[in-house]
């Protein structure tokens, strides 16, 4: 088997919070030499910025600094999903116990007193960087057309010989053994921590990771024994039902704009609430599975338009109480309508009870908090929040600050759920910034 | 293992005060030359609460009212969860909380029966004069989980457990998006962060009379304060709601 060559390690990108600029002079001068990538923030404020943008491989942090302190710079960023997972060194004069102790508690991975020596700082990072790369094994994506198969194709990329020949017996029953690059195989076999070969992946291709004896399997790792070819198995399904789901729905999604677009009104109303949920979802740290459920269920949620009178959907203005209750009708002919296809059975919740509320007073079914999950409170969310931004009969458009000051009402009125217009606020925020 | 009652105390007298880092200096300086460390509380170690209340905000309400029982779930840990309900065990705490003073309940519980408590399935048997009946008419009327802070805490206290002042940093309140009073909810992640308090938040708990330096002490922080802050369960919820709509909430 010809194993990849493996991608060369990018440069490390450093950045380092210091104000005074004879100390940072140094200390960027030491890591440039060792092969690093240094940015330099003079404040807490500049250093929080340069994290963002960059995104870095690891954090040097000053205690003292003129805006704020390095404790809540270091929380700042353990407390932001996009940068939560970066090391955080500190490197401090404060050397008493306390201090230490304080900072390690933010969540640093160390705590370095000054004056540092050279040796013993890089050999801190080097450690610190190694602990957080085998704790996020790189995935590479290269789409590939994949030849129809009558059985999945694996592939091995386990360094040790007598290992790669064990996995290759184990996995032969069940799957083609890929044995040259240049085809993306359904799963790689992986050391633990280990890199994925470029030519043996895409994005659809499972990664599992083989661990040693003594260390417990998660959810993408497995052991070589004799249940390697079955935990394979079952992760290749799941990346396939995943795939059939996207199919499913983009499938749905096409016919749903096509009934959209009749509206002038509500076109594109479902890709805006799709992305505001998608987003609120993600300030939330909800997993890829749920944003995935929630992005389908946001932008299938009122299919049930489908099965009501063209003229009742596209009305302007009023309706009448009968009215209203046709209308309020669709999110039971969605359910209906998307019941019999399998991989959208996740999204049905959303379908049904996305204009739920929580104290019990939404439609069609009268649920209560307890019994709506999650993921149809975000979309709920997001529905109602895109609303607002746009001109209805009844009502002018509203600013996305004061569109969030309506929902915090709607949540001390307990109809929606707090944490979710939470998020929808830290996100419209957070977007305001950059704009 | 089944809840096991931890402190039960006679009402205390307690005073929060916003300060700034240099105010908060001095006044642990001094209340570490008069108190030791509490020996219960690990120095700077992360305090998670998880505060509860009911869809129409029973509690909230009660507490414009100047009188609330809180229902809360309290953690610790050495650096800062990112998720609520990951320890082994926690306090399940009902607070009785007026604005001059406090009467505390905790209650140690398997961090894993906690929902069962908030779903009513699973109930703590009262032995008299207790603030037990609160939490199970908040329960019985459907509380949840509805925000979080999370603080370093350093405390000092009298032996005699008399006196008290805790100092918080890094004080943060967070959302929680919680999915069910179930089993399965646990842990639970936590955030985004609603706010950061700027400064340190002082509390001085007291039975009968403080001594002269801490009446000292207290009359030098009230001087130097920021501002005097109410419970962290109301500024968390004047945070997640706005200001406007905590005066709108309805008594």
């Amino acid at each position: 088997m010809t194993l990849s060559q493996q991608q060369p390690r990018p440069a490390t990108n450093v950045v380092v919070v210091e104000d005074d600029p004879a100390s940072a002079d140094v200390l960027q001068r030491r890591l440039q030499a060792n092969g690093m990538t240094v940015a330099v923030g003079r404040d807490g404020g500049e250093g929080l910025a340069l994290v963002k943008r960059i995104v870095p491989d690891l954090v040097l942090l000053d205690v003292m600094l003129p805006d704020t302190d390095g404790y809540d710079v270091c929380l700042r960023i353990k407390s932001d999903g996009n940068t939560s997972h970066i090391p955080v060194i500190f490197l401090s004069a404060r050397g008493e116990v306390v201090d230490k102790v304080r900072g390690l508690s933010c969540g640093a991975a160390d705590y370095v007193t000054k004056p540092w020596n050279a040796a013993e700082l890089l050999a801190r990072i080097d450690a610190v960087l190694a602990q957080a790369r085998s704790a996020r094994a790189p995935r590479l994506e290269r789409p590939t057309t994949r030849p129809a198969r009558k059985r999945p194709a694996a592939a091995i990329a386990l360094a040790d010989p007598a290992r790669r020949h064990h996995a290759q017996t184990l996995l032969a029953p069940t799957f083609d053994v890929i044995e040259e690059g240049g085809e993306a195989a359904d799963l790689v076999l992986v050391d633990a921590g280990g890199m994925v070969p470029t030519e043996l992946a895409d994005d659809e291709t499972a990664v599992l990771e083989v661990v040693g004896d003594g260390v417990a399997p998660g959810p993408e790792a497995a052991r070589l024994d004799d249940e390697l070819a079955r935990d394979a198995m079952l992760l290749v399904r799941e990346r396939r039902i995943a795939r059939d789901l996207d199919a499913a729905a983009d499938a749905l999604i096409t016919v749903a704009t096509a009934l959209e677009s009749h509206d002038r009104s509500t076109m594109g109303h479902s890709e805006r609430v799709a992305s505001r949920a998608v987003a609120i979802a993600q300030v939330l740290g909800l997993d890829e599975q749920a944003v995935r459920t929630i992005r389908i269920g946001a932008l299938l949620r009122d299919i049930g338009n489908a099965k009501l009178p063209p003229a009742l959907v596209q009305k302007h203005g009023g309706l009448t109480a009968a009215e209203r209750e046709l209308v309020a009708t669709h999110p039971l002919h969605g359910v209906e309508i998307l019941r019999g296809i399998e991989p959208l059975r996740s999204i049905l919740p959303i379908i049904r009870s996305h204009h739920e509320r929580l104290d019990g007073h939404g439609y069609p079914d009268r649920l209560r908090a307890d019994q709506l999950p999650l993921e149809v409170r975000v979309v709920t969310v997001a529905d109602r929040f895109e609303a607002l931004l746009v001109d209805r009969a009844d009502r002018a458009a509203v600013s996305e600050p004061e569109a969030v000051r309506i929902l915090q009402t709607a949540v001390a009125q307990g109809e929606l759920d707090p944490a979710v217009v939470a998020a929808l606020a830290a996100q419209v925020r957070s977007a305001e910034g950059t704009r | 293992m089944i809840a096991s009652r931890i402190a039960s105390n006679e009402p205390r007298k307690e005073h929060r005060f916003l300060v700034n880092e240099a105010v908060a200096r001095l006044a642990l300086r001094t209340a570490g030359t008069y108190l030791p460390l509490d020996r219960e509380d690990r120095p700077y170690q992360w305090s998670t609460t998880t505060y509860c209340d009911t869809a129409d905000w029973t509690v909230l309400r009660a507490e414009k009212m100047g009188h609330a029982t809180q229902l809360r779930l309290r953690e610790y840990h050495r650096t800062r969860p990112s998720e609520a309900f990951t320890g082994e065990t926690l306090f399940l705490e009902m607070k009785d909380d007026r604005p001059d003073y406090g009467l505390k309940e905790r209650y140690l519980v398997p961090t894993e029966t906690v929902m069962s408590y908030l779903r009513g399935d699973r109930t703590i048997e009262s032995n008299g004069d207790s603030l037990l009946p609160h939490m199970t008419a908040l329960v019985k009327a459907g509380a949840r989980p509805v925000v979080v802070t999370q603080y370093n805490r350093i405390a000092y206290s009298s032996p005699d457990g008399t006196v008290r002042i805790t100092a918080d940093h890094n004080l943060m309140y967070l959302a929680i998006p919680w999915r069910a009073n179930s089993d399965d909810a646990i842990p639970c992640r936590i955030g985004p962060v609603i706010e950061r308090e700027p400064g340190v938040i002082i509390e001085v708990k007291w039975f009968d009379e403080l001594p002269h330096w801490a009446d000292e002490l207290y009359s030098y922080i009230r001087d130097h304060m920021v501002n005097e802050r109410p419970s962290k369960y109301v500024v968390a919820m004047r945070h997640l709601l706005g200001d406007h709509e905590l005066k709108g909430l309805k008594a």
